[in-house]
């Protein structure tokens, strides 16, 4: 994971806050962050109550300092762009959640802190990613009981399974979930929900809401090789085998040779790198549209470039090529050109007959998005959802069709950031609270 | 065509001084290689670290030092419970002797303290023997260790007087008095140095203070195993003070010596503020603590270029250039009124202007939240000034003076 900031650099940097009137920064967050206040309390030396702001209105405040494309949400707006470059606000934000840690500071065990009166309510929360954990700590701040299901090992979702580790170390995730357990959050991983309507029936035991953050887990895939050798990936299975550490796999599979990697999204560049790490001879990012086009953050698209990682753009994977013994020895490609807007508002790449070659690579790795499990509907046969499979939910409170069962993140959104995520989730456990006042007006409290 | 190099030499006390900057009796005029090395820098002359008698031996409290930082900006204060020398008597003249030696052109002025009537004597004749240029008589070191020495003798003016003339009878070398500003109006034990022979004045030493407490120990810093002191205080926090001492002496009639001035000195700036208010030269430690002795070749090249610019040819000709504009407060011509005026194209919209004018000025700015701009009332605006303060774009608020007939609304009352 990239250094954060030292002290030093900490206070250098908040030194160029122009401590706004109306922070327009503070505006700029879906998760309601207000680096604002944060800021002017630690240029005020009020490292404590800092840390505080952050902490108080966002539990994963650490891992949005870090994985945040600040760049296009807070620091965007911020106003030190009118002398020379904006405040880098998400270091600074990362940095005090590092230190809260580094001076024995948890806002949460501290005389400050109002402890809740515990509620009779439980909560059943569906996956331990980004949404799941937010509404969670929200709740557990609400003096709601919680409970987290997950079907992994760890909690942390996408942030643990997905992010390579270059990116995100899971130690600091560690500590998040920490102040999730010091609110009093449940965990119980390695605890899939499988059978039809199994979801629902939490509703019918022991809770009185759900919340559904379940993420998207199941690859697209673009070459519908069901009886594929050796060679092709999707993103999930690459990443996570590089997660995890048992990287036999995927680097067997890389140190050497030549990768594609097909996609022009954040994951897309997160596999590149991967397969670079791994001694990848040379990765191709094999992208259907052109530079600007690329969902992928602008930083993160430097970076690759930096990293020589080649963009092999305006061409559209259309097969795989299998030598003898079904070993993949390339992958079939036709170059495109640029047409009209689609419905996604950017141009449409059209392919330009004729103009099939083969990009001679031993790997590939498909990068192209995930989706909802087929099966996942099952699960909540009562909660209305798309033709994709997602669940359809109220945007500001993520209620579903199904009173009492609510969802967030990217289950409900598509892909999205994990800042996204976290507004999600905040979002939800608001509502939940609303549907229990409705349920006993006089309170909850036991 | 060869450059014209401006000829930045001054006279102070009758002694000629290649430029105008010199080092203060500090750790930075420790010894003669310290020195030696300034002299190369480009610094004109030093006043050697304050020579004592070896009857009393000097200990330095440890640690001497502590920062006093502002934000990420280091050392805009600097505390210290720094003695005079602690090396011999002996080692110090030879140094002196060496320096002259080795550099004629450069001055040397000896500080010298002593600790009874006599010793001040003995020390003045020694320095002079050893070849010293000059005397600097410290009257102001404002934590001396040993009782009855320091500022203590700058605040009995008797005292000043009296080793004054002790020092004038043993040597016909010129002799500056050194004043600390701890006291309120510096003529008094400045007139009293006049009386007593001096020569010159320079001032001023450290001011008294406690820059930081430890919130863990509660002991000021520096911590000195558990006990703080009010001891010295220096660097850019204090030029303001040294600024107002020099003023305050320069516009005095009867004193009519001349000054040497220091004072969070840091840049030609700094020194030709000083020079302005009435300094002839100035002298320097805490710049030097924070950047080394290489920030002199800034304020000859600054100095220098700033003379060429205005057709300045000796830097006697700015010496007090500004004392005369000093003036009582109740000489002001305050018929005259101005606003402050914003020059809204380069605005950053941080809006800062409108907190500060709000809580601490005239309420004279409405905020447009939607353009991120401020708006000024002109009839409001009390023309403190704080807005252009906090205003992080140099120079887009500034001054401007209303018309005669043009008059300010009142405050609004409530109830």
């Amino acid at each position: 994971m990239e250094p954060g900031f030292t002290f030093d650099q900490a206070v250098a940097e908040a030194g160029r806050c122009l401590l706004c009137h109306e922070p327009p920064c503070s505006k700029g967050c879906p998760a309601g962050t207000d680096p604002g206040t944060f800021i002017r309390k630690f240029r005020l030396r009020n490292v404590t109550g800092a840390i505080r702001t952050i902490k108080e209105n966002n539990i994963l405040g650490g891992v949005c300092g870090v994985l945040c494309p600040a760049a296009r949400m807070c620091e965007k707006a911020c106003s030190a762009c009118g002398i020379d470059r904006p405040v880098r606000i998400g270091k600074i934000q990362r940095f005090l959640v590092e230190h809260a840690r580094e001076i024995g500071f948890n806002p949460f065990d501290n005389p400050r802190y109002m402890k809740p009166l515990p509620r009779r309510e439980k909560v059943a929360v569906i996956g331990a990613g980004p949404s799941g954990l937010s509404c969670a700590a929200e709740l557990a701040k609400n003096g709601v009981g919680v409970t987290v299901f997950e079907e992994r090992d760890e909690p942390g979702g996408v942030l643990r399974y997905g992010v390579p580790s270059f990116r995100f170390d899971e130690r600091f995730l560690g500590h998040e979930i920490d102040d999730l357990k010091s609110l009093g959050v449940e965990f119980r991983c390695s605890t899939p929900l499988r059978g039809r309507g199994e979801v629902e029936a939490l509703l019918k035991k022991e809770y009185q809401a759900v919340f559904i953050g379940t993420g998207l887990w199941e690859p697209m895939r673009l070459f519908d090789d069901s009886g594929r050798g050796e060679g092709v990936f999707s993103s999930i299975r690459f990443l996570e085998a590089f997660r995890s550490g048992n990287t036999g796999e995927p680097a067997n599979a890389c140190s050497g040779k030549a990768v594609a990697i097909v996609g022009g999204g954040s994951v897309a560049i997160d596999c590149a790198r991967v397969a670079r790490k791994l001694g990848a001879r040379d990765v191709y990012l094999v992208y259907r549209r052109s530079y600007e086009q690329m969902p992928a953050e602008e930083d993160e698209r430097r970076e690759a470039l930096a990293e020589g990682i080649h963009f092999l753009l305006l061409n559209q994977p259309v097969g795989i090529v299998r030598g003898d013994g079904k070993r993949l020895s390339g992958l079939r490609l036709v170059r495109t050109q640029l047409g009209g807007e689609g419905a996604s508002g950017r141009r449409k790449p059209v392919e330009i007959p004729g103009t099939e070659w083969i990009l001679d690579v031993q790997t590939v790795v498909e990068a192209i998005g995930n989706q909802a499990p087929a099966g996942s509907p099952d699960l909540y046969p009562g909660v209305t959802v798309t033709g994709a499979r997602l669940i359809v939910a109220d945007a500001g409170t993520g209620r579903t069709s199904l009173p009492g069962v609510f969802a967030g993140g990217d289950i409900v959104r598509g892909p999205a950031t994990v800042v996204e995520a976290v507004a999600d989730g905040k979002a939800a456990a608001r509502a939940v609270m609303a549907h229990f006042e409705l349920q006993t007006p006089n309170g909850g409290e036991k | 065509m060869p450059n014209k190099i401006i000829d930045l030499s001054v006279d102070f006390c009758g002694v000629r001084f290649l430029n105008p900057f010199m080092l203060s009796s500090s750790p930075v005029s420790n010894s003669a290689e310290m020195i030696a090395r300034a002299f190369e820098a480009g610094w004109g002359g030093v006043a050697y670290k304050t020579l004592v008698s070896d009857r009393i031996p000097i200990y330095h409290p440890s640690p001497r030092m502590h920062g006093y930082h502002y934000g990420e900006k280091r050392l805009i204060g600097l505390q210290n419970v720094e003695q005079t020398t602690d090396r011999g008597l002996q080692p110090n003249l030879r140094d002196i002797a060496w320096l002259k030696k080795r550099y004629p052109k450069h001055i040397v002025m000896a500080s010298i303290m002593g600790f009874s009537n006599q010793e001040w004597a003995d020390l003045a004749k020694a320095s002079a023997d050893a070849g010293a240029d000059m005397l600097e008589l410290n009257f102001s070191c404002p934590h001396m260790t040993v009782e009855g020495s320091g500022a203590k003798v700058g605040q009995a003016f008797d005292l000043v007087q009296k080793f004054t003339e002790t020092v004038r009878g043993v040597t016909k070398l010129p002799l500056v008095a050194k004043m600390t500003p701890n006291i309120a109006d510096m003529n008094e034990p400045a007139m009293a140095a006049k009386r007593g022979g001096a020569d010159g004045i320079s001032a001023i030493n450290t001011v008294a203070g406690i820059s930081e407490v430890g919130l863990d120990d509660y002991v000021p810093r520096p911590n000195v195993f558990g006990k703080g002191a009010m001891s010295g205080y220096s660097g850019p926090a204090i030029k303001p003070i040294g600024l107002k001492f020099i003023a305050q002496m320069a516009k005095n009639p009867e004193l009519a010596l001349p000054l040497s001035g220091m004072g969070g000195i840091e840049t030609w700036v700094d020194a030709l503020e000083y020079l302005l208010v009435g300094a002839t030269t100035v002298q320097v430690t805490t710049g030097i603590i924070h950047y080394g002795y290489r920030i002199v070749e800034d304020m000859i090249e600054g100095l220098s270029d700033y003379m060429a610019r205005r057709g300045i040819a000796r830097v006697a000709d700015l010496v007090g250039k500004a004392a005369g504009n000093v003036h009582e407060t109740g000489e002001f011509d305050v018929m005259r009124q101005g606003i402050a005026t914003y020059d809204l194209d380069r605005c950053v919209g941080c809006g800062q202007c409108y907190i500060v004018c709000r809580d601490a000025g005239g309420s004279a700015l409405s905020w447009d939240a939607e353009k991120r701009r401020p708006n000024l009332d002109d009839d409001a605006c009390l023309s403190c000034m704080v807005c252009s303060f906090v205003c992080p774009v140099t120079g887009l608020i500034s001054f401007r003076e209303m018309p005669n007939s043009w008059k300010r609304k009142p405050t609004v009352t409530l109830g």
